[in-house]
């Protein structure tokens, strides 16, 4: 591990991979920075598939912008990572 | 004369089975996959599989544009044309409902409809006439006549290369509170679809025969109010796991199972290719195809099948001779000329019922991408010497 102290993201779930890599490109199109991750199971909806990270100042331009383009968020949380 | 060792031809006039050769882009495409994309796409977030996830949906997105369809979350990769009509057909029908069919389906459609008629479903027939076309007019009369779950119509024929009138139809069928259900293998890629224009409810086509991919995959657009069943249930790799059930958004709802990623990716670059090159593709086809119709047509004792010379058809060419047995045609065409064609009922008995050639068949040639002038010469020069020794 690097050392590097941990910081807090929030993390964003989909239904289908489909959506969350729509979701991811319209995001970075829109100039607000994600980052694909696993998708944790600490953030629920039972997904098995990609999550997308962001800065927690973020998620509500983030979360606006993908209900405008109907790509809905199933699951919300936050992780601690490097 | 054909290389005795390979069975490469010298002229593939077989497009109507499959597309070859292929787009350089989707030789590229599908290679790229097998090394360099090897992940499960859907199934994980680390780098190869992420990559693979996002040339898929790169792809789908691709067909969207090619086809139309507004949300590209509506269409469905298929392992075949007829796996998507077996889940519309299937999917979108239950015992009491009744079906109205034109006669030059395709068994892709042909039966799933006859099993369907076991379990309970009314299927009635609309004949075609000889060139293959089936009569809005004809349609509506038989939708008028009794309350109609859906209507269903192949958008070209597989055997004359008849264009149906799928827009037609689909009018008839919405103002009778019907379904429009189109099983595309030969339309798209030979001719221009726009789902938004056509404004029908599903339209299952192939990922290899016009869109130019490889064989194994296939298309399904369901349109966004449409409630289909799933047929096939399994793994998704997306959100939702932990239920018993497919999730109800789409894609994953209709995809289950690992993708055949070098097949989609494959698909994906023939129909870019076709975003740039199709509509030159298209006139080239209707081109090669009038060529062969009006020099067939000079061969003492062929008859062409299908729309005469000029009339609008997807570049699918077939005829039957007086003499000469369209097998033994396509094996003289094979083994001495180099020429890869089609004989036999060409899985449509309906359709060649409906034209009278059930009980001989026919000699089809079809025509695609790679195909040349020179081709056409040497095919019509071959038919000529096979019925005339």
């Amino acid at each position: 591990m690097s050392g590097r102290p941990l910081r807090s993201f929030a993390v964003l779930g989909f239904a289908t991979t489909h959506t969350a890599l729509a979701a991811e490109q319209l995001l970075k199109d829109l100039g607000v920075p994600v980052t694909p991750i696993p998708a944790p199971t600490s953030i629920g909806g039972a997904l098995c598939g990609i999550a997308l990270r962001l800065d927690p100042g973020d998620v509500e331009r983030a979360e606006t912008l993908l209900e405008r383009a109907e790509l809905p968020v199933a699951a919300r949380g936050e992780i601690e990572d490097v | 004369m054909p290389a005795s060792s390979s069975p490469r031809p010298v002229a593939y006039l077989d497009h109507g089975a499959t597309s070859w050769p292929k787009p350089e882009q989707v030789v590229h495409a599908v290679t790229r996959a097998l090394t360099e994309l090897g992940g499960n796409p859907g199934r994980g977030a680390y780098a190869m599989a992420l990559a693979a996830s996002r040339a898929i949906f790169e792809s789908r997105r691709t067909c969207a544009e090619l086809l139309g369809v507004p949300d590209s979350r509506d269409l469905i990769f298929q392992p075949s044309c007829t796996a998507g009509c077996n889940l519309m057909l299937k999917g979108t029908l239950k015992p009491g409902d009744r079906v109205v069919v034109g006669s030059m389906e395709h068994n892709a459609v042909a039966r799933p409809l006859e099993h369907l008629a076991r379990t309970g479903v009314e299927v009635v027939v609309v004949q075609g006439d000889r060139t293959g076309l089936v009569d809005p007019d004809d349609v509506e009369r038989e939708v008028r006549a009794a309350p109609t779950r859906a209507v269903v119509c192949q958008h070209a024929s597989n055997l004359t290369g008849t264009i149906q009138l799928i827009g037609d139809l689909a009018d008839i069928a919405h103002e009778h509170g019907a379904l429009m259900l189109v099983d595309g293998a030969q339309g798209a890629g030979h001719v221009d679809v726009d789902i938004r224009v056509l404004g029908i409810d599903a339209y299952a086509t192939s990922g290899h025969k016009g869109m130019l991919g490889p064989q194994g995959v296939g298309l399904l657009y369901l349109s966004p109010d449409l409630d289909v069943q799933t047929q096939v249930q399994g793994g998704t790799g997306g959100g939702g796991s932990e239920s018993p059930d497919m999730p109800i958004e789409r894609p994953d709802r209709y995809e289950a199972g690992t993708a055949n990623t070098p097949g989609i990716l494959g698909l994906g670059a023939g129909a870019a290719f076709l975003i740039t090159e199709g509509a030159r593709q298209h006139r080239r086809e209707a081109e090669l195809a009038r060529q062969l119709i009006e020099g067939i047509s000079t061969i003492p004792g062929f008859r062409v099948l299908g729309p005469p010379a000029g009339a609008p058809r997807v570049p699918i060419v077939s005829a039957v001779h007086d003499r000469v047995d369209a097998d033994r045609i396509a094996f003289a065409l094979d083994r001495t000329y180099g020429i890869a064609a089609r004989a036999g009922l060409h899985c449509a008995p309906w359709a060649h019922r409906t034209i009278g050639t059930v009980d001989c068949g026919a000699i089809r040639l079809g025509i695609g991408w790679g195909n040349t002038g020179e081709h056409i010469d040497l095919a019509l020069r071959a038919l000529r010497d096979i019925v005339s020794s």
